[in-house]
C-alpha cells in the first residue's frame, strides 16, 4: 500500500467520523434550541391567557390561527400537569396533520378549573433543522472531495521527487559513470535522500572502480609471467632432445598455459565490455561477415562432418566490428563444441533477428548458460563464451534468447531489444 | 636482418633473442626507455619489437621520435595491454603490427618476417627455400618451377613453417595463427594434422625433399633435412 493511499484512508475516516459526529450534535443543539423558542412562544400565549381571564372573568375565544390553536376542555376529576408535548395537529388550510408542539395546562375561571391545550405548528422548525442537515452534510461532501482532490493532485506533486529519485536508483548501474541527477525540490527531506542517495552511488561507485582497477592491474601483471612461461616453453621445445613422455608432459603444460591465457583475455574482454570501452561502432554487413565465418570455420565443420545450412538476407547492424567478430566466433563454436558427429547447423538471418540451431546431445540447460563459469560437464570451454555473447548483446540492445526445440540448441538474437 | 628487440622483461627478452639469433639474424636489445630511444636514434633496423610499458617512459613515444626521423624500419609493438584504443593508437602512429603477450614466438618470427619481407620487398614478396618457391602477394607457390595449388589454409600454413625455419611449431600455435586466437577452440588441436599431412603430400608430389617432421606430438618443424 502507498504510503498517500495509507494515509488518505486515515485521513478521509477520521473525517468522516468527525463530520458525522458534528452533524449529530449540530442537529441535536439546533433542534434543542428551537423546541426552546416554541416553548417560549407557547408560555407566552398561556401568559396571554390567564392575563385575559384577570380582566375579564371568562375564557378568550377559543381561535384557530394559521400555526395557533387554543382548545379548552372541562376537567372532571384529576387535574392534569403543566407539561409540553409533541404533537400532532390537524391544518385547516393545508388540510393535513402537521407536527406541532402543545403546551397543556389548566386554567381557573370563577372557581371552574379548564384543561387548555394551545398548539403551535413545528413544520418551520423542522425545516430549519432538515436544511441545517443538509447543509452539514453537503459540507461534508464537499470536504471529502476536496480531500481527494488534494491528495490525488497536491501530494501527487509533492511526492514526485521521490519516485524520480527511486527511479533512477533503479536505472542506476555501477558501470555507467551518470549521477543520479537532482530533481530540483524545496522539500528538506527529499533533498536529503536525493543527497544520500547520490553519496552511496559515488561510494559504490569508487569501490567498483577500484576493484576494476585492482582486476585490470591484476591481469596485466599476470600477462608478462604467462608471456615468459610461454615462451620459456617455446625455447624449451627448439633444444630438441625429448622422449616422447617428456613430449607429452610438454604438451600438457602448453594446454594448460593456452587455457590460462585464453581465460584471462576473455575476462578482460568482460570487464572491457561491460565498463563499454570498446568504442569503434560502424556498420557491420551481418551477412557477409557470417559467410566468412562459414569459410573460416569450414575445416572444423569438415572435421566432425556437420553440415551448415545458411538462410542469410542482408542486414546492417551498428556495432564494433572487433565484438562482431567475437560475437560470432563464440556463437559458432558453441554451435560446433556442443554438436554430435554427423549432426547439423542452421543459420537464419533476418532484419530482425540472427538464430543459430545446431542438433546436439539432449541435456536439459540449465537457464543459466549465460552466467560466467557455467558449462556442462562435459564441455571443454570456459564456460565464458556465452557470457561475453550476452554482454555483448546487452552493450548494444539485442536480446539473447535460448531454447532447445525437437533435440536441437537454438540460440537467437533479437536485434530489436 | 638486423632486428631490436626493446622489451623490459629479461626473461622474456632472452627468450625472443635466444628465437630470433641465427641465420644471419642481428638482435640487439634494450631494456628500457632511455637505450631504446638511443638505439633507434643511432641505427637502422629492419624491425624494432617494441614493449608499450617501459621503464621510464611511453612505447608509443619512442614511435614518434621514429616518425619525426622520418625511419623506415618496421615496428611490432609487443604489449600485455589488450587495448584496442592501444593497438589503434598505435597502428595509427606508423607501427605495423601489434601482438597481444602472451604469444607464440613462432608467431612473433612469422609477423616479423612478414613485416620485413614487406618492407624490403616492395611489391616483389618472394621467399626461396631450396626448390621451393612462395610468391606471397600473389599466393603462387612453385617447386623446381611447377606450380602447385594449394588451399589457402595449407599456403598460409607454409609461409608460417617458412618464417619458422628449423623451428618446432606447436599445433597451438598453428591453429591460432590460421584461425585466429579470438575463437574460443577446443584444446584438441589434431585437426590440424590433416592440413599439414596435404600440404606435405602436394609438396612431395611436386618433387620437394621432405623437411617436414612431426615432433614428439606436439608440434611440427620444417627445415634443412
Amino acid at each position: 500500500m502507498k504510503l498517500s493511499n495509507r494515509y488518505n484512508r486515515v485521513n478521509i475516516l477520521t473525517s468522516i467520523v468527525v463530520l458525522i459526529i458534528t452533524g449529530i450534535i449540530y442537529y441535536v443543539v439546533i433542534h434543542f434550541i428551537l423546541t426552546e423558542k416554541l416553548d417560549r412562544d407557547l408560555a407566552v400565549e398561556e401568559n396571554e391567557i390567564n392575563q385575559y381571564i384577570n380582566t375579564f372573568h371568562k375564557l378568550p375565544l377559543p381561535a384557530s390561527y394559521l400555526d395557533q390553536q387554543i382548545a379548552y376542555k372541562n376537567i372532571k376529576g384529576i387535574t392534569p400537569e403543566r407539561e409540553f408535548l409533541y404533537t400532532t395537529y390537524y391544518n385547516p388550510k393545508e388540510q393535513e396533520n402537521e407536527p406541532g408542539r402543545s403546551l397543556i395546562t389548566v386554567v381557573h375561571v370563577n372557581g371552574k378549573a379548564i384543561e387548555v391545550t394551545i398548539t403551535k405548528s413545528r413544520v418551520e422548525s423542522e425545516d430549519l433543522v432538515r436544511i441545517i442537515l443538509l447543509i452539514t452534510i453537503g459540507i461534508t461532501l464537499l470536504l471529502l472531495l476536496s480531500l481527494l482532490l488534494i491528495n490525488r493532485f497536491v501530494l501527487n506533486r509533492l511526492w514526485r521527487p521521490f519516485y524520480s529519485i527511486l527511479n533512477r536508483m533503479k536505472a542506476f548501474e555501477v558501470t555507467r559513470m551518470d549521477n543520479i541527477e537532482n530533481e530540483p525540490t524545496k522539500i528538506d527531506e527529499f533533498n536529503e535522500l536525493n543527497k544520500s542517495v547520490n553519496a552511496m552511488a559515488e561510494k559504490v561507485r569508487q569501490d567498483y572502480k577500484e576493484l576494476k582497477s585492482f582486476t585490470d592491474n591484476a591481469s596485466h601483471e599476470m600477462m608478462t609471467p604467462l608471456a615468459v612461461i610461454n615462451s620459456k616453453l617455446d625455447s624449451l621445445l627448439q633444444t630438441e632432445s625429448f622422449t616422447a613422455q617428456q613430449g607429452a608432459l610438454l604438451e600438457d603444460i602448453y594446454h594448460a598455459t593456452g587455457r590460462l591465457s585464453r581465460l584471462h583475455q576473455s575476462l578482460l574482454l568482460l570487464a572491457k565490455i561491460e565498463n563499454n570501452l570498446i568504442p569503434d561502432l560502424q556498420t557491420i554487413e551481418l551477412k557477409e561477415m557470417l559467410e566468412a565465418k562459414g569459410r573460416q570455420f569450414q575445416e572444423l565443420l569438415e572435421k566432425d562432418g556437420l553440415v551448415l545450412q545458411e538462410n542469410l538476407t542482408p542486414v546492417e547492424i551498428k556495432m564494433s566490428r572487433y565484438l562482431a567478430d567475437i560475437l560470432l566466433n563464440n556463437l559458432f563454436s558453441n554451435a560446433l563444441r556442443h554438436n554430435v558427429t554427423g549432426g547439423h547447423i542452421h543459420i537464419t538471418l533476418n532484419k530482425e533477428a540472427l538464430t543459430i540451431s545446431n542438433s546436439g546431445k539432449t541435456v536439459n540447460l540449465q537457464t543459466k548458460i549465460f552466467d560466467r563459469f557455467s558449462k556442462s560437464v562435459e564441455s571443454e570451454g570456459m564456460g565464458l563464451g556465452l557470457a561475453i555473447t550476452k554482454q555483448i548483446c546487452n552493450l548494444y540492445g539485442f536480446r539473447i534468447d535460448y531454447q532447445e526445440l525437437d533435440g536441437n540448441h537454438v540460440f537467437t538474437v533479437y536485434f530489436g531489444a | 636482418m638486423k632486428i631490436l628487440v626493446i622489451e623490459d622483461e629479461p626473461a622474456l627478452l632472452e627468450s625472443i633473442l635466444a628465437y630470433f639469433t641465427g641465420e644471419g639474424n642481428i638482435c640487439e636489445h634494450a631494456a628500457d626507455f632511455a637505450s631504446a630511444n638511443e638505439k633507434i636514434s643511432l641505427y637502422n633496423y629492419d624491425c624494432i619489437l617494441l614493449d608499450l610499458g617501459l621503464p621510464g617512459g611511453e612505447g608509443l613515444e619512442l614511435l614518434t621520435k621514429l616518425k619525426q626521423l622520418k625511419k623506415r624500419d618496421g615496428v611490432l609493438i609487443i604489449s600485455a595491454r589488450h587495448s584496442l584504443d592501444d593497438k589503434l593508437a598505435g597502428l595509427d602512429l606508423g607501427a605495423d603490427d601489434y601482438l597481444v603477450k602472451p604469444f607464440h614466438l613462432s608467431e612473433l618470427k612469422a609477423r616479423v618476417t612478414a613485416i620485413i619481407r614487406r618492407k624490403n620487398f616492395d611489391g616483389n614478396n618472394v621467399i626461396v627455400f631450396n626448390e621451393i618457391t612462395v610468391d606471397v602477394s600473389a599466393m603462387k607457390v612453385t617447386v623446381k618451377g611447377n606450380l602447385i595449388s594449394l588451399t589457402k589454409k595449407e599456403f598460409d600454413l607454409l609461409v608460417y613453417f617458412l618464417s619458422n625455419r628449423n623451428k618446432v611449431v606447436t599445433k597451438n600455435a598453428m591453429a591460432e595463427h590460421l584461425w585466429g586466437d579470438e575463437m574460443d577452440l577446443s584444446d584438441d588441436f589434431d585437426f590440424i594434422y590433416t592440413h599439414v599431412k596435404n600440404l606435405r603430400k602436394k609438396l612431395l608430389e611436386a618433387g620437394a625433399a621432405d623437411y617436414l617432421r612431426s615432433v614428439y606430438g606436439i608440434g611440427y618443424k620444417f627445415g634443412d633435412i
